[in-house]
């Protein structure tokens, strides 16, 4: 990483942090804290799928874990909701390491493991939607009493830095991780996993931190949804629409750069909000928008917005890359 | 864009809440200002199609309060919609809802889906900002002790009651016409939760529970449940999955030439609706439903009704019910004598509005429930939704067992 990179990092969260201090609209800031979420769980997505290059579709396996783990523990047993936040990204880096185990080790790659990963988070959604445990299908919703200790905060600006602030903290695991050797020993994975066996790299025990720090993130996400809008049930907790999300915006941010995720997210729900400003009365039209940027950049940019951006620049100053 | 999008609603928020704040001396002497109502459905994705029916009875509502010379107590005051699209899920739902407080509504009407009705009621209820939920079902919605939650429709718990308790009668009244039952219910909040209760409750009443079968939405093809009830043979198939899997179902059972003696379904997306049967009436024909549906003996509906076909649009539940939703909350208004949430909310609560286009009885507010509000068994009889039980709101007889 160049001082020019953590310049940027800086200058965007510090953008964030003190967007509530410039506007009172909390329109604006529920605005923000929703794609602060999206953003967290695509932090784990490219850990695991831009980084290591190992495409999953199942993120939602472990938002959902991070979400109904949290949600159980309080509203069961009564365990303290900043406990429930511990205990979900816990149970989300225990998942995403057992879902690991079982297809690294049985050799999938590729599209096969883009399957089972969607797979996995299916069978968690239904074994949700179906167990009395887990609220059936009318769900769980949490109690709201506003509070510190409760993690629920009466401002939105409070949940706003909250939620950028592990946004942050999934922004420093990214670039020390990708300033270690075992960072490098990820990338060698995704560039070509038989070279990187044949230079002594532990192929398998490298795949599996990645997806337990990448499950870990993402179920932080999703305790982060629930304490935020206090209802989950199994299709929102593990429905195939947060997996997209988290692959949608690390992919057009620049997949595999460590602010794609967060400049996906802001890019693609940015311009459906701003369309949905302009041109408000036509309902979908922001989701037209969406479908649009989404065609244009696969089609365009296959480095998403960030590679863009690199391309735009004169070769001298590229320094943008850091995966 | 995004400073200038603040900076905007920021204005429109700040020079509303001035209004309000101005509101006693400027509405009493001057030309009327316009009250701000929030109205919330689903009009993109999955719900879409219920969304537009509820956009529509709100709409409605509005233009007849509007023509009717506004909210006369506070200098005719008009009514203007905000409207917000909770695109089928509870974050945007949620993020309407947030939109519409900078806009200075002074109550939100809507929802349509459960969880999109918890999350925006909850958001709702940060500023003290009534909220009336059209049709979320689940009984979460008015037991959380919210405030400023209102309900105008029936429960989940009222709803399956009713069914149930409408179902043995109208079986008892057919001489204990059919026993057998199979159960064809979705995977979802309320089909699981039906099927669960059906299976407890039926049995009591001497009818015997044959099986289970759940589905999930969407489904595509229904053939081997259909089989399944096929070798069964049941006399009375109970479905309560959503519009596409009914018709679904409904086209296969015709297809493949299974009768039951009759078809019995609990808040169907489709055996209420008039899409269904003006689309396939064949397969609609003499289907039941226990459901929201308006009371036909009430003259205005049939009047309502004519507008919205006018306007090419299909008449639902959704319609009246949202109409009459909005007319209850401008009767609060009314009643208020200000656009102050805290006085609406009080209004709200002590209720007894009664011009609505519902078989509910004057409306009567238990911690935010409507307790004159159920449902009604509906039939599809002669391509029409008749309202067959109760009696006293019934503008046709129930053709039960179907087949002998």
């Amino acid at each position: 990483m160049t001082r020019h990179t953590a310049l940027w990092i800086a200058l965007l969260l510090a953008a964030i942090a003190v967007a509530p201090l410039l506007t009172a609209s909390n329109a604006a800031l529920n605005f923000i804290v929703f794609v602060l979420i999206i953003a967290l769980a695509a932090q784990g997505w490219n850990l695991l799928g831009g980084v290591a290059g190992q495409s999953s579709f199942g993120h939602a396996a472990f938002f959902g874990t991070g979400a109904y783990v949290s949600a159980l523990l309080q509203l069961r047993f009564g365990v303290n909701a900043w406990a429930g936040l511990a205990a979900g990204i816990a149970m989300g880096a225990l998942v995403g390491w057992v879902i690991g185990f079982l297809s690294f080790r049985a050799g999938l790659r590729g599209s096969y493991f883009a399957l089972v990963t969607l797979a996995f988070a299916e069978v968690l959604r239904i074994l949700a939607n179906a167990m009395g445990f887990t609220g059936g299908a009318a769900g769980l919703l949490l109690k709201l009493d506003l509070g510190f200790a409760n993690l629920q905060f009466s401002s939105r600006a409070q949940f706003l830095w909250l939620a950028l602030g592990f946004v942050a903290l999934g922004l420093i695991i990214s670039l020390r991780i990708a300033a270690t050797r075992f960072g490098a020993q990820l990338v060698a994975v995704r560039e070509n996993e038989d070279a990187a066996k044949a230079l002594g790299v532990d192929v398998l025990s490298v795949k599996l931190r990645a997806i337990a720090i990448s499950g870990a993130m993402t179920a932080a996400a999703g305790v982060l949804y629930l304490q935020y809008f206090l209802y989950i049930d199994a299709q929102i907790a593990y429905g195939v629409w947060i997996s997209v999300e988290a692959l949608l915006a690390a992919m057009v941010g620049g997949r595999g750069l460590v602010l794609g995720p967060i400049i996906g997210a802001f890019t693609l729900h940015g311009l459906g909000e701003a369309t949905k400003a302009f041109a408000g009365r036509v309902p979908g039209i922001d989701l037209m928008v969406y479908g649009g940027v989404l065609v244009l950049v696969v089609a365009f940019a296959p480095g998403g917005v960030l590679g863009l951006l690199a391309k735009l620049r004169p070769k001298s100053r590229r320094s943008g890359e850091t995966a | 864009m995004n400073t200038r999008f603040d900076r905007r609603t920021l204005l429109k928020g700040g020079a509303v809440a001035l209004t309000g704040i101005a509101a006693p001396s400027i509405v009493r002497g001057q030309a009327p200002a316009t009250i701000k109502i929030g109205i919330l459905q689903p009009v993109t994705g999955a719900l879409a199609m219920d969304g537009e029916f509820g956009r529509t009875g709100a709409e409605l509502a509005i233009a007849d309060v509007n023509a009717a010379g506004g909210i006369k107590s506070l200098g005719g005051a008009k009514l203007e919609m905000v409207f917000g699209d909770a695109r089928s899920n509870p974050e945007a739902g949620v993020q309407e809802v947030e939109r519409m407080q900078g806009e200075g509504v002074v109550a939100i009407v809507g929802g349509f889906a459960s969880p999109i009705c918890l999350a925006a009621s909850q958001a709702a209820s940060r500023y003290d900002l009534p909220y009336l939920v059209d049709v979320g079902v689940s009984d979460q919605i008015i037991s959380r002790g919210l405030k400023n939650t209102f309900r105008f429709a029936p429960g989940f718990g009222i709803c399956t009651k009713s069914a149930i308790e409408n179902l043995v009668r109208i079986n008892e009244a057919a001489g204990k016409a059919t026993k057998t039952v199979a159960l064809v219910h979705e995977d979802g909040l309320f089909g699981s939760g039906l099927a669960k209760l059906m299976a407890t409750e039926l049995p009591k009443h001497g009818f015997e529970i044959v099986e289970t079968i759940a589905i999930p939405t969407p489904s595509r093809d229904l053939s081997n449940v259909v089989l399944r009830l096929r070798s069964l043979n049941p006399d009375l198939v109970i479905p309560s999955t959503y519009y596409g899997e009914t018709v679904l179902l409904a086209r296969t059972m015709q297809q493949q030439r299974v009768r039951p003696k009759a078809v019995y379904s609990v808040l169907n997306g489709a055996a209420s609706n008039m899409r269904f049967v003006k689309e396939f009436p064949e397969a609609a024909d003499k289907i039941m439903d226990c459901n929201h549906w308006h009371d036909p003996r009430n003259p205005k509906n049939a009047e309502l009704q004519k507008r919205v076909e006018a306007a090419g649009k299909i008449w639902n539940y959704n319609t009246p019910l949202n109409y009459s939703s909005v007319r209850l909350l401008a009767d609060a208004i009314e009643r208020a004598g200000a656009a102050d949430r805290a006085k609406i909310i009080a209004a709200l609560g002590s209720s007894t509005f009664a011009e609505h286009l519902m078989p509910y009885g004057p409306t009567r507010f238990e911690n935010g429930q409507n307790m004159g509000a159920a449902p009604v068994s509906t039939q599809v009889q002669d391509g029409q939704i008749k309202v067959v039980f109760p009696e006293a709101f019934a503008d046709a007889k129930p053709v039960f067992p179907v087949r002998g």
